[in-house]
Protein backbone atom coordinates (compact mmCIF):
# COMPACT_ATOMS: atom_id res chain seq x y z
CA UNK A 1 0.00 0.00 0.00
CA UNK A 2 1.08 3.60 -0.58
CA UNK A 3 2.31 4.89 2.22
CA UNK A 4 1.64 8.56 1.89
CA UNK A 5 -1.77 7.84 0.67
CA UNK A 6 -2.16 5.06 3.13
CA UNK A 7 -2.16 7.64 6.03
CA UNK A 8 -4.64 9.67 4.34
CA UNK A 9 -6.94 6.51 3.94
CA UNK A 10 -6.43 5.99 7.36
CA UNK A 11 -7.66 8.97 8.62
CA UNK A 12 -11.26 8.63 5.94
CA UNK A 13 -11.82 4.39 6.78
CA UNK A 14 -11.26 5.32 10.25
CA UNK A 15 -14.42 6.58 11.46
CA UNK A 16 -16.67 4.37 8.55
CA UNK A 17 -15.32 1.65 10.39
CA UNK A 18 -16.94 2.33 13.65
CA UNK A 19 -20.02 2.39 12.01
CA UNK A 20 -19.80 -1.37 11.73
CA UNK A 21 -17.72 -1.87 14.97
CA UNK A 22 -18.76 0.90 17.54
CA UNK A 23 -18.26 -1.39 20.64
CA UNK A 24 -14.23 -1.98 18.97
CA UNK A 25 -11.50 0.23 18.68
CA UNK A 26 -9.89 0.55 15.12
CA UNK A 27 -6.47 -0.53 14.84
CA UNK A 28 -4.74 1.75 12.35
CA UNK A 29 -0.96 0.55 11.74
CA UNK A 30 0.85 2.89 9.73
CA UNK A 31 5.05 1.70 10.44
CA UNK A 32 7.49 4.04 9.23
CA UNK A 33 5.17 6.57 8.65
CA UNK A 34 5.65 10.02 8.95
CA UNK A 35 2.43 10.97 11.03
CA UNK A 36 2.56 11.20 14.52
CA UNK A 37 0.59 9.32 17.01
CA UNK A 38 -0.73 12.43 18.25
CA UNK A 39 -1.99 14.41 15.12
CA UNK A 40 -3.41 11.14 13.39
CA UNK A 41 -5.23 10.39 16.16
CA UNK A 42 -6.62 14.15 16.76
CA UNK A 43 -7.62 13.79 12.88
CA UNK A 44 -9.21 10.62 13.63
CA UNK A 45 -10.62 11.56 16.52
CA UNK A 46 -12.21 15.07 14.94
CA UNK A 47 -14.00 12.73 12.26
CA UNK A 48 -15.47 9.98 15.15
CA UNK A 49 -17.27 12.81 16.86
CA UNK A 50 -18.93 13.71 13.91
CA UNK A 51 -20.30 10.42 13.44
CA UNK A 52 -21.45 9.86 16.86
CA UNK A 53 -22.88 12.72 16.69
CA UNK A 54 -24.96 12.03 13.15
CA UNK A 55 -24.88 8.55 14.38
CA UNK A 56 -26.67 9.24 17.89
CA UNK A 57 -24.08 7.61 19.71
CA UNK A 58 -22.67 8.56 22.91
CA UNK A 59 -20.24 11.33 22.67
CA UNK A 60 -16.31 9.27 22.94
CA UNK A 61 -17.57 5.84 22.36
CA UNK A 62 -15.69 5.42 18.96
CA UNK A 63 -12.51 5.49 18.99
CA UNK A 64 -9.51 4.00 16.70
CA UNK A 65 -6.16 3.39 18.11
CA UNK A 66 -2.92 4.63 16.12
CA UNK A 67 0.62 3.23 15.62
CA UNK A 68 3.74 4.03 12.99
CA UNK A 69 5.60 1.42 14.75
CA UNK A 70 5.49 -2.22 13.68
CA UNK A 71 6.61 -3.84 16.91
CA UNK A 72 3.35 -1.31 18.47
CA UNK A 73 1.45 -2.48 15.66
CA UNK A 74 1.84 -6.19 16.24
CA UNK A 75 0.83 -5.76 19.96
CA UNK A 76 -2.20 -3.58 19.45
CA UNK A 77 -3.18 -6.67 17.00
CA UNK A 78 -2.80 -8.54 19.95
CA UNK A 79 -4.21 -6.68 22.92
CA UNK A 80 -7.07 -5.10 21.07
CA UNK A 81 -8.00 -8.33 19.39
CA UNK A 82 -9.94 -5.44 16.36
CA UNK A 83 -12.68 -6.59 14.20
CA UNK A 84 -11.63 -4.35 11.74
CA UNK A 85 -7.91 -2.23 10.82
CA UNK A 86 -6.23 -0.37 8.31
CA UNK A 87 -3.40 -1.99 7.69
CA UNK A 88 -0.50 -1.79 4.85
CA UNK A 89 0.15 -5.36 2.39
CA UNK A 90 2.68 -6.25 4.32
CA UNK A 91 1.19 -6.05 7.99
CA UNK A 92 -1.83 -7.88 6.47
CA UNK A 93 0.27 -10.77 5.30
CA UNK A 94 2.34 -11.08 8.11
CA UNK A 95 -0.77 -11.05 10.79
CA UNK A 96 -2.49 -12.80 8.41
CA UNK A 97 -2.75 -15.91 9.84
CA UNK A 98 -2.20 -14.66 13.59
CA UNK A 99 -5.58 -12.74 13.53
CA UNK A 100 -7.51 -14.23 10.53
CA UNK A 101 -7.23 -11.47 8.42
CA UNK A 102 -9.30 -11.51 5.34
CA UNK A 103 -9.61 -8.22 3.31
CA UNK A 104 -12.61 -6.11 3.25
CA UNK A 105 -12.43 -3.23 0.65
CA UNK A 106 -9.95 -2.56 -1.46
CA UNK A 107 -9.00 1.94 -3.04
CA UNK A 108 -8.92 2.57 -6.55
CA UNK A 109 -6.55 5.41 -7.14
CA UNK A 110 -5.95 6.95 -10.33
CA UNK A 111 -8.34 4.65 -11.54
CA UNK A 112 -6.29 1.30 -11.00
CA UNK A 113 -6.15 -1.19 -7.61
CA UNK A 114 -2.47 -1.98 -8.28
CA UNK A 115 0.87 -0.20 -7.90
CA UNK A 116 4.19 -0.99 -8.47
CA UNK A 117 7.29 -0.48 -6.85
CA UNK A 118 10.42 0.80 -8.51
CA UNK A 119 14.16 1.63 -7.60
CA UNK A 120 15.58 4.51 -8.82
CA UNK A 121 19.24 6.26 -9.43
CA UNK A 122 20.77 8.81 -10.86
CA UNK A 123 20.82 8.63 -14.90
CA UNK A 124 24.10 6.82 -16.07
CA UNK A 125 25.44 5.61 -12.76
CA UNK A 126 24.36 1.72 -13.08
CA UNK A 127 22.85 -0.38 -15.33
CA UNK A 128 21.41 -3.05 -13.89
CA UNK A 129 20.01 -4.05 -10.61
CA UNK A 130 22.74 -6.37 -10.04
CA UNK A 131 25.03 -3.35 -10.05
CA UNK A 132 23.44 -2.18 -6.87
CA UNK A 133 24.94 -5.23 -4.81
CA UNK A 134 26.31 -3.80 -1.82
CA UNK A 135 25.09 -0.32 -2.12
CA UNK A 136 23.24 2.26 -0.21
CA UNK A 137 19.55 1.77 -1.03
CA UNK A 138 17.37 4.59 0.91
CA UNK A 139 13.75 5.21 1.10
CA UNK A 140 10.37 5.01 3.00
CA UNK A 141 8.87 1.52 2.77
CA UNK A 142 12.13 -0.20 3.51
CA UNK A 143 10.88 -0.62 7.53
CA UNK A 144 9.18 -3.87 5.80
CA UNK A 145 12.15 -5.38 4.39
CA UNK A 146 10.53 -9.24 4.89
CA UNK A 147 7.90 -6.99 2.14
CA UNK A 148 10.02 -5.46 -0.32
CA UNK A 149 12.03 -8.93 -0.48
CA UNK A 150 8.85 -11.76 -1.03
CA UNK A 151 6.81 -9.28 -2.12
CA UNK A 152 8.20 -6.36 -4.58
CA UNK A 153 11.80 -8.17 -5.47
CA UNK A 154 9.24 -11.32 -5.77
CA UNK A 155 11.83 -13.24 -3.75
CA UNK A 156 14.72 -12.40 -6.12
CA UNK A 157 16.65 -10.07 -4.22
CA UNK A 158 17.14 -10.21 0.07
CA UNK A 159 17.48 -6.27 1.08
CA UNK A 160 18.83 -6.58 4.07
CA UNK A 161 21.75 -8.77 2.39
CA UNK A 162 21.57 -7.35 -0.86
CA UNK A 163 21.86 -3.73 -0.25
CA UNK A 164 22.85 -1.13 2.71
CA UNK A 165 19.63 -0.49 3.58
CA UNK A 166 18.86 3.13 4.70
CA UNK A 167 15.04 3.53 5.88
CA UNK A 168 13.61 6.82 5.97
CA UNK A 169 10.76 8.07 7.10
CA UNK A 170 10.79 11.13 4.69
CA UNK A 171 10.89 10.11 0.82
CA UNK A 172 11.77 13.53 -0.11
CA UNK A 173 14.61 13.09 2.57
CA UNK A 174 16.28 10.10 0.65
CA UNK A 175 15.36 11.94 -2.63
CA UNK A 176 17.19 15.00 -2.07
CA UNK A 177 19.99 12.25 -0.40
CA UNK A 178 19.98 10.39 -4.08
CA UNK A 179 20.39 13.57 -5.62
CA UNK A 180 23.51 14.97 -3.84
CA UNK A 181 25.09 11.43 -4.27
CA UNK A 182 25.02 10.43 -0.53
CA UNK A 183 23.15 7.20 -1.63
CA UNK A 184 23.20 5.51 -4.32
CA UNK A 185 19.54 4.59 -4.69
CA UNK A 186 16.11 4.91 -3.50
CA UNK A 187 13.01 2.67 -3.78
CA UNK A 188 9.38 4.54 -4.21
CA UNK A 189 6.37 3.53 -4.25
CA UNK A 190 3.54 4.46 -7.42
CA UNK A 191 2.39 8.06 -5.78
CA UNK A 192 5.86 9.04 -4.76
CA UNK A 193 7.58 7.57 -8.58
CA UNK A 194 3.88 9.46 -9.52
CA UNK A 195 5.27 12.67 -7.73
CA UNK A 196 9.20 13.17 -9.12
CA UNK A 197 8.47 15.77 -11.85
CA UNK A 198 7.07 17.88 -8.48
CA UNK A 199 10.49 18.10 -7.14
CA UNK A 200 13.40 20.16 -8.72
CA UNK A 201 16.78 17.67 -8.37
CA UNK A 202 19.27 18.83 -9.98
CA UNK A 203 20.11 15.19 -11.52
CA UNK A 204 18.34 13.25 -14.33
CA UNK A 205 17.19 10.34 -12.50
CA UNK A 206 16.46 6.98 -14.24
CA UNK A 207 14.77 3.51 -13.32
CA UNK A 208 16.77 0.53 -12.78
CA UNK A 209 13.86 -1.78 -11.25
CA UNK A 210 9.81 -1.77 -11.82
CA UNK A 211 7.97 -4.13 -9.68
CA UNK A 212 5.05 -6.43 -11.15
CA UNK A 213 1.40 -4.73 -10.39
CA UNK A 214 0.83 -5.15 -6.34
CA UNK A 215 -2.65 -4.94 -5.47
CA UNK A 216 -3.63 -2.02 -3.16
CA UNK A 217 -4.88 -2.68 0.03
CA UNK A 218 -7.16 -0.99 2.03
CA UNK A 219 -9.28 -2.50 5.00
CA UNK A 220 -8.93 -5.81 6.83
CA UNK A 221 -11.36 -7.71 9.07
CA UNK A 222 -10.54 -10.25 11.54
CA UNK A 223 -12.40 -12.84 10.44
CA UNK A 224 -13.38 -14.95 13.25
CA UNK A 225 -13.84 -11.50 14.91
CA UNK A 226 -15.87 -10.17 12.62
CA UNK A 227 -19.64 -11.40 11.29
CA UNK A 228 -20.00 -11.82 7.44
CA UNK A 229 -22.55 -10.05 7.65
CA UNK A 230 -20.86 -6.82 9.17
CA UNK A 231 -17.73 -6.98 6.60
CA UNK A 232 -20.84 -6.86 3.57
CA UNK A 233 -22.52 -3.94 5.04
CA UNK A 234 -19.30 -2.38 6.02
CA UNK A 235 -18.44 -3.06 2.16
CA UNK A 236 -20.78 -1.75 0.78
CA UNK A 237 -20.75 0.82 2.82
CA UNK A 238 -17.52 2.11 1.53
CA UNK A 239 -18.03 1.00 -2.09
CA UNK A 240 -20.90 3.43 -2.19
CA UNK A 241 -18.61 6.12 -0.36
CA UNK A 242 -17.44 7.91 -3.50
CA UNK A 243 -20.15 7.98 -5.67
CA UNK A 244 -22.28 9.48 -3.10
CA UNK A 245 -22.50 13.49 -3.56
CA UNK A 246 -21.65 14.27 0.03
CA UNK A 247 -18.75 11.00 0.31
CA UNK A 248 -17.19 12.68 -3.04
CA UNK A 249 -15.74 15.77 -1.41
CA UNK A 250 -13.63 13.62 1.17
CA UNK A 251 -12.65 10.90 -1.69
CA UNK A 252 -11.71 13.62 -3.89
CA UNK A 253 -9.67 15.47 -0.73
CA UNK A 254 -7.71 12.17 -0.16
CA UNK A 255 -7.11 11.31 -3.82
CA UNK A 256 -9.27 8.24 -4.11
CA UNK A 257 -11.25 7.13 -6.62
CA UNK A 258 -13.37 4.72 -5.16
CA UNK A 259 -13.72 1.65 -2.48
CA UNK A 260 -14.82 -1.89 -3.69
CA UNK A 261 -15.37 -4.69 -2.15
CA UNK A 262 -12.74 -7.08 -2.70
CA UNK A 263 -12.18 -10.20 -3.55
CA UNK A 264 -10.03 -12.22 -1.07
CA UNK A 265 -9.12 -14.37 -4.14
CA UNK A 266 -7.33 -10.81 -5.49
CA UNK A 267 -4.70 -11.00 -2.49
CA UNK A 268 -3.92 -14.96 -3.13
CA UNK A 269 -0.84 -14.46 -5.55
CA UNK A 270 0.40 -12.23 -3.04
CA UNK A 271 -0.16 -14.88 0.05
CA UNK A 272 2.35 -17.41 -2.27
CA UNK A 273 4.58 -15.06 -3.00
CA UNK A 274 4.98 -14.58 0.96
CA UNK A 275 4.52 -17.87 1.87
CA UNK A 276 7.38 -19.08 -0.95
CA UNK A 277 9.42 -16.44 0.62
CA UNK A 278 9.55 -17.99 4.07
CA UNK B 1 -31.49 3.16 7.77
CA UNK B 2 -29.36 2.05 4.78
CA UNK B 3 -25.33 2.17 5.56
CA UNK B 4 -25.18 3.87 2.35
CA UNK B 5 -27.86 6.88 3.47
CA UNK B 6 -25.88 6.23 7.22
CA UNK B 7 -23.33 7.44 5.58
CA UNK B 8 -24.12 10.07 3.99
CA UNK B 9 -26.33 11.61 6.17
CA UNK B 10 -22.38 11.15 8.78
CA UNK B 11 -20.36 13.10 6.17
CA UNK B 12 -22.78 15.33 4.91
CA UNK B 13 -22.36 17.94 8.07
CA UNK B 14 -18.52 17.13 7.96
CA UNK B 15 -18.16 18.44 4.84
CA UNK B 16 -20.77 21.05 4.89
CA UNK B 17 -18.34 21.93 8.21
CA UNK B 18 -15.11 21.05 6.96
CA UNK B 19 -15.45 23.00 3.93
CA UNK B 20 -17.59 25.93 4.06
CA UNK B 21 -15.88 28.92 4.45
CA UNK B 22 -14.36 30.35 7.48
CA UNK B 23 -16.66 31.17 10.28
CA UNK B 24 -18.30 34.76 9.44
CA UNK B 25 -20.69 35.54 12.69
CA UNK B 26 -19.21 37.98 14.81
CA UNK B 27 -18.37 37.70 18.25
CA UNK B 28 -20.92 39.48 20.96
CA UNK B 29 -18.57 41.20 23.40
CA UNK B 30 -20.47 41.88 26.95
CA UNK B 31 -20.30 45.54 28.68
CA UNK B 32 -19.48 47.40 25.37
CA UNK B 33 -21.46 50.30 26.99
CA UNK B 34 -18.26 50.76 29.39
CA UNK B 35 -16.24 51.36 26.93
CA UNK B 36 -14.18 54.70 26.66
CA UNK B 37 -14.54 56.69 24.06
CA UNK B 38 -12.33 56.03 21.08
CA UNK B 39 -11.58 57.32 17.85
CA UNK B 40 -9.72 56.39 15.32
CA UNK B 41 -6.74 58.84 16.03
CA UNK B 42 -6.45 58.08 19.76
CA UNK B 43 -6.69 53.70 18.36
CA UNK B 44 -3.26 54.62 16.50
CA UNK B 45 -1.82 56.36 19.30
CA UNK B 46 -2.02 53.36 21.59
CA UNK B 47 -2.24 50.96 19.32
CA UNK B 48 1.16 49.13 20.30
CA UNK B 49 0.47 49.55 23.72
CA UNK B 50 -2.82 47.24 23.20
CA UNK B 51 -1.89 43.13 23.01
CA UNK B 52 -1.36 40.01 24.96
CA UNK B 53 -1.29 42.60 28.41
CA UNK B 54 -3.90 44.27 27.23
CA UNK B 55 -7.39 43.22 29.69
CA UNK B 56 -9.53 41.13 27.34
CA UNK B 57 -12.63 43.76 27.94
CA UNK B 58 -10.05 47.08 26.88
CA UNK B 59 -9.03 44.53 23.54
CA UNK B 60 -12.73 44.30 22.89
CA UNK B 61 -13.63 47.99 22.78
CA UNK B 62 -11.02 47.94 20.03
CA UNK B 63 -12.00 45.42 18.05
CA UNK B 64 -15.77 46.98 18.33
CA UNK B 65 -14.19 50.42 17.56
CA UNK B 66 -12.30 48.94 14.41
CA UNK B 67 -15.60 46.75 13.05
CA UNK B 68 -17.15 50.05 11.96
CA UNK B 69 -14.38 52.18 11.32
CA UNK B 70 -13.57 53.59 8.14
CA UNK B 71 -10.47 54.94 8.81
CA UNK B 72 -7.88 54.21 6.22
CA UNK B 73 -4.66 53.93 7.95
CA UNK B 74 -6.63 51.23 10.87
CA UNK B 75 -8.47 49.84 7.86
CA UNK B 76 -4.73 49.10 5.91
CA UNK B 77 -3.33 47.86 9.87
CA UNK B 78 -2.98 44.67 10.99
CA UNK B 79 -3.81 46.31 13.83
CA UNK B 80 -8.04 44.22 14.05
CA UNK B 81 -6.26 41.22 13.16
CA UNK B 82 -3.80 41.52 15.71
CA UNK B 83 -6.13 42.13 18.36
CA UNK B 84 -8.53 39.31 17.25
CA UNK B 85 -5.72 36.96 17.52
CA UNK B 86 -4.67 38.15 20.91
CA UNK B 87 -8.69 37.80 21.96
CA UNK B 88 -8.88 34.37 20.26
CA UNK B 89 -5.93 32.66 21.97
CA UNK B 90 -7.14 33.52 25.43
CA UNK B 91 -10.41 32.07 24.31
CA UNK B 92 -11.59 28.80 26.17
CA UNK B 93 -14.52 28.02 24.05
CA UNK B 94 -13.88 26.49 20.62
CA UNK B 95 -16.60 28.17 18.58
CA UNK B 96 -15.69 31.96 20.14
CA UNK B 97 -11.84 31.29 19.46
CA UNK B 98 -12.97 30.13 15.81
CA UNK B 99 -15.02 33.41 15.51
CA UNK B 100 -12.46 35.99 16.60
CA UNK B 101 -9.72 34.63 14.77
CA UNK B 102 -12.13 34.10 11.30
CA UNK B 103 -13.22 38.08 12.06
CA UNK B 104 -8.95 38.45 12.34
CA UNK B 105 -8.59 36.70 8.54
CA UNK B 106 -11.41 38.98 7.91
CA UNK B 107 -9.51 42.14 8.98
CA UNK B 108 -6.18 41.27 7.53
CA UNK B 109 -7.85 40.77 3.99
CA UNK B 110 -9.50 44.20 4.66
CA UNK B 111 -5.93 45.69 5.17
CA UNK B 112 -4.46 43.98 2.24
CA UNK B 113 -7.55 45.19 0.25
CA UNK B 114 -6.71 48.69 1.40
CA UNK B 115 -3.28 48.76 0.67
CA UNK B 116 -1.11 47.13 3.25
CA UNK B 117 -0.44 44.31 1.04
CA UNK B 118 3.08 45.34 1.58
CA UNK B 119 3.39 45.03 5.77
CA UNK B 120 4.15 41.71 6.82
CA UNK B 121 2.40 41.88 9.90
CA UNK B 122 -0.44 41.71 7.85
CA UNK B 123 0.30 38.59 6.57
CA UNK B 124 1.35 37.38 10.00
CA UNK B 125 -1.74 37.72 11.16
CA UNK B 126 -3.67 36.57 8.53
CA UNK B 127 -1.72 33.54 8.79
CA UNK B 128 -2.06 33.17 12.70
CA UNK B 129 -5.87 33.53 12.67
CA UNK B 130 -6.41 31.33 9.74
CA UNK B 131 -4.02 28.53 11.47
CA UNK B 132 -6.21 29.28 14.52
CA UNK B 133 -9.51 29.13 12.92
CA UNK B 134 -9.00 26.10 10.73
CA UNK B 135 -6.41 23.49 13.11
CA UNK B 136 -9.60 21.55 14.51
CA UNK B 137 -11.35 20.79 11.43
CA UNK B 138 -9.12 18.27 8.84
CA UNK B 139 -10.93 19.42 5.39
CA UNK B 140 -11.02 23.11 6.12
CA UNK B 141 -7.83 22.83 6.91
CA UNK B 142 -6.04 20.84 3.94
CA UNK B 143 -8.50 23.54 2.05
CA UNK B 144 -6.31 26.25 3.08
CA UNK B 145 -3.07 24.99 3.44
CA UNK B 146 -1.59 26.56 0.43
CA UNK B 147 -3.17 29.57 1.47
CA UNK B 148 -1.36 29.40 4.71
CA UNK B 149 1.64 28.94 3.38
CA UNK B 150 1.77 31.56 0.90
CA UNK B 151 0.86 34.26 3.48
CA UNK B 152 3.66 32.74 5.76
CA UNK B 153 5.80 33.32 3.15
CA UNK B 154 5.10 36.98 3.06
CA UNK B 155 5.40 37.46 6.56
CA UNK B 156 8.52 35.81 6.42
CA UNK B 157 9.80 37.96 3.52
CA UNK B 158 8.73 41.39 4.72
CA UNK B 159 8.42 40.94 8.58
CA UNK B 160 10.99 37.56 9.66
CA UNK B 161 11.76 39.47 13.07
CA UNK B 162 7.84 39.97 13.91
CA UNK B 163 6.55 38.53 17.13
CA UNK B 164 10.00 37.08 17.63
CA UNK B 165 10.35 34.68 15.09
CA UNK B 166 6.40 34.51 14.33
CA UNK B 167 6.89 33.43 10.52
CA UNK B 168 9.74 31.45 10.85
CA UNK B 169 7.75 29.77 13.88
CA UNK B 170 4.17 29.46 12.32
CA UNK B 171 5.68 28.38 8.80
CA UNK B 172 8.49 25.73 10.01
CA UNK B 173 5.52 24.25 12.35
CA UNK B 174 3.64 24.11 9.22
CA UNK B 175 6.03 22.20 7.44
CA UNK B 176 6.43 19.98 10.49
CA UNK B 177 2.69 19.17 10.55
CA UNK B 178 1.12 19.61 6.86
CA UNK B 179 0.94 16.08 4.67
CA UNK B 180 4.53 15.85 3.43
CA UNK B 181 5.06 15.15 -0.43
CA UNK B 182 3.79 14.13 -2.45
CA UNK B 183 0.50 14.85 -1.46
CA UNK B 184 1.16 17.41 0.81
CA UNK B 185 3.49 20.78 1.50
CA UNK B 186 4.83 19.16 4.40
CA UNK B 187 8.70 19.03 4.42
CA UNK B 188 10.01 18.26 8.03
CA UNK B 189 13.53 19.05 6.77
CA UNK B 190 12.10 22.30 5.44
CA UNK B 191 10.53 22.93 8.99
CA UNK B 192 13.06 22.20 11.23
CA UNK B 193 15.74 24.67 9.40
CA UNK B 194 13.44 27.00 10.06
CA UNK B 195 12.60 26.20 13.50
CA UNK B 196 16.37 26.21 14.21
CA UNK B 197 16.41 29.33 12.91
CA UNK B 198 13.85 30.47 14.88
CA UNK B 199 15.57 29.62 18.21
CA UNK B 200 18.90 30.94 17.45
CA UNK B 201 17.48 34.49 16.25
CA UNK B 202 14.92 34.46 18.57
CA UNK B 203 16.15 32.65 21.58
CA UNK B 204 13.59 33.98 24.92
CA UNK B 205 10.33 33.18 22.75
CA UNK B 206 9.07 30.32 24.56
CA UNK B 207 7.13 28.16 21.67
CA UNK B 208 10.49 28.46 19.20
CA UNK B 209 11.69 26.21 21.64
CA UNK B 210 8.44 24.12 21.99
CA UNK B 211 7.81 23.66 17.95
CA UNK B 212 11.35 23.73 17.63
CA UNK B 213 11.38 20.48 20.57
CA UNK B 214 8.30 18.74 17.94
CA UNK B 215 10.18 19.52 14.86
CA UNK B 216 13.68 17.38 16.73
CA UNK B 217 11.01 14.45 16.91
CA UNK B 218 9.95 14.21 13.86
CA UNK B 219 13.01 14.20 12.36
CA UNK B 220 14.42 11.87 14.40
CA UNK B 221 17.82 11.72 13.29
CA UNK B 222 19.40 9.80 16.25
CA UNK B 223 19.61 11.43 19.75
CA UNK B 224 15.96 13.10 19.34
CA UNK B 225 14.41 12.28 22.54
CA UNK B 226 17.07 14.10 24.82
CA UNK B 227 17.36 17.10 22.79
CA UNK B 228 14.00 17.34 21.97
CA UNK B 229 13.33 17.38 26.07
CA UNK B 230 15.95 20.11 26.49
CA UNK B 231 14.43 22.13 24.45
CA UNK B 232 11.31 21.50 25.52
CA UNK B 233 12.25 22.30 29.48
CA UNK B 234 14.29 25.58 28.38
CA UNK B 235 10.94 26.75 26.63
CA UNK B 236 8.85 25.76 29.68
CA UNK B 237 11.51 27.68 31.57
CA UNK B 238 11.00 30.51 29.87
CA UNK B 239 7.54 30.31 29.98
CA UNK B 240 7.21 30.02 33.59
CA UNK B 241 9.78 33.21 34.15
CA UNK B 242 8.40 35.75 31.50
CA UNK B 243 5.49 37.74 32.18
CA UNK B 244 3.17 36.71 29.03
CA UNK B 245 0.17 38.47 29.95
CA UNK B 246 -3.13 36.59 28.63
CA UNK B 247 -1.01 34.27 26.59
CA UNK B 248 0.54 32.42 28.95
CA UNK B 249 -2.59 30.19 29.75
CA UNK B 250 -2.74 29.18 26.05
CA UNK B 251 0.54 28.60 25.85
CA UNK B 252 1.21 26.23 28.72
CA UNK B 253 -1.74 24.31 26.81
CA UNK B 254 0.45 23.97 24.27
CA UNK B 255 3.22 22.71 26.46
CA UNK B 256 0.92 20.28 27.60
CA UNK B 257 -0.08 18.92 24.75
CA UNK B 258 3.59 17.47 23.72
CA UNK B 259 4.65 16.69 27.40
CA UNK B 260 3.57 13.49 26.51
CA UNK B 261 5.31 12.56 23.56
CA UNK B 262 8.14 14.57 24.73
CA UNK B 263 8.31 12.50 28.19
CA UNK B 264 8.54 15.43 30.48
CA UNK B 265 6.59 15.25 33.80
CA UNK B 266 4.23 18.05 34.36
CA UNK B 267 5.63 20.50 37.06
CA UNK B 268 2.38 19.68 38.71
CA UNK B 269 2.48 15.97 38.72
CA UNK B 270 6.41 16.55 40.01
CA UNK B 271 5.27 18.33 42.91
CA UNK B 272 2.68 15.73 43.54
CA UNK B 273 5.49 13.13 43.12
CA UNK B 274 7.92 14.87 45.38
CA UNK B 275 5.26 15.63 47.92
CA UNK B 276 4.80 11.74 48.04
CA UNK B 277 8.21 10.94 48.19
CA UNK B 278 8.52 13.39 51.17
CA UNK B 279 5.34 11.26 53.20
Amino acid sequence: MKKTCFTLLAVLLAPIASIAAPDAPIVVCYPGGSVNAKDANAAMGSMLRVVERVGQWQAGSLNSVFTAKADECRKLMDDKNPKFAIASLGIFLEQRDRHHLVPVVQPTINGITTERYRVIVQKGKFNSLEELKGKTLGGTVLDAPGFIGKIVFAGKYHPESFFQLQASNQAIRALRSLDKGEIDAVILNEQQFNGLASLNLTNPIETLFTSEDIPLMGMVADGKNSTAEERTRLGNALAGMCTDAEGKKLCELFGVDSFALVNPATFEPMVKLWKKGK
Amino acid sequence: MSYKSLLSAVLLPLILTGCAALPRDQVKFDQLSDCPKLTADKLVAVQNELGPMSETHTLACAVDFLRSSKDPTLRRSALGSRLCLNLAERETNQDRREKLAGEGVAFAGTAIASGGDGDGAVHYYLAANLGLAVREHLTLAMDNMKRLEGEMIKALALSPDIDDGGPLRLLGTLYIKAPEWPNGIGDRDKGFSLLQQAVKKFPNHPLNHLFYAEAILAIDDGGAAERAKAEFVLGEQLLAKGNWGYSKPSWEKEFDDLRDAIGVESVTSSHASMANTHK
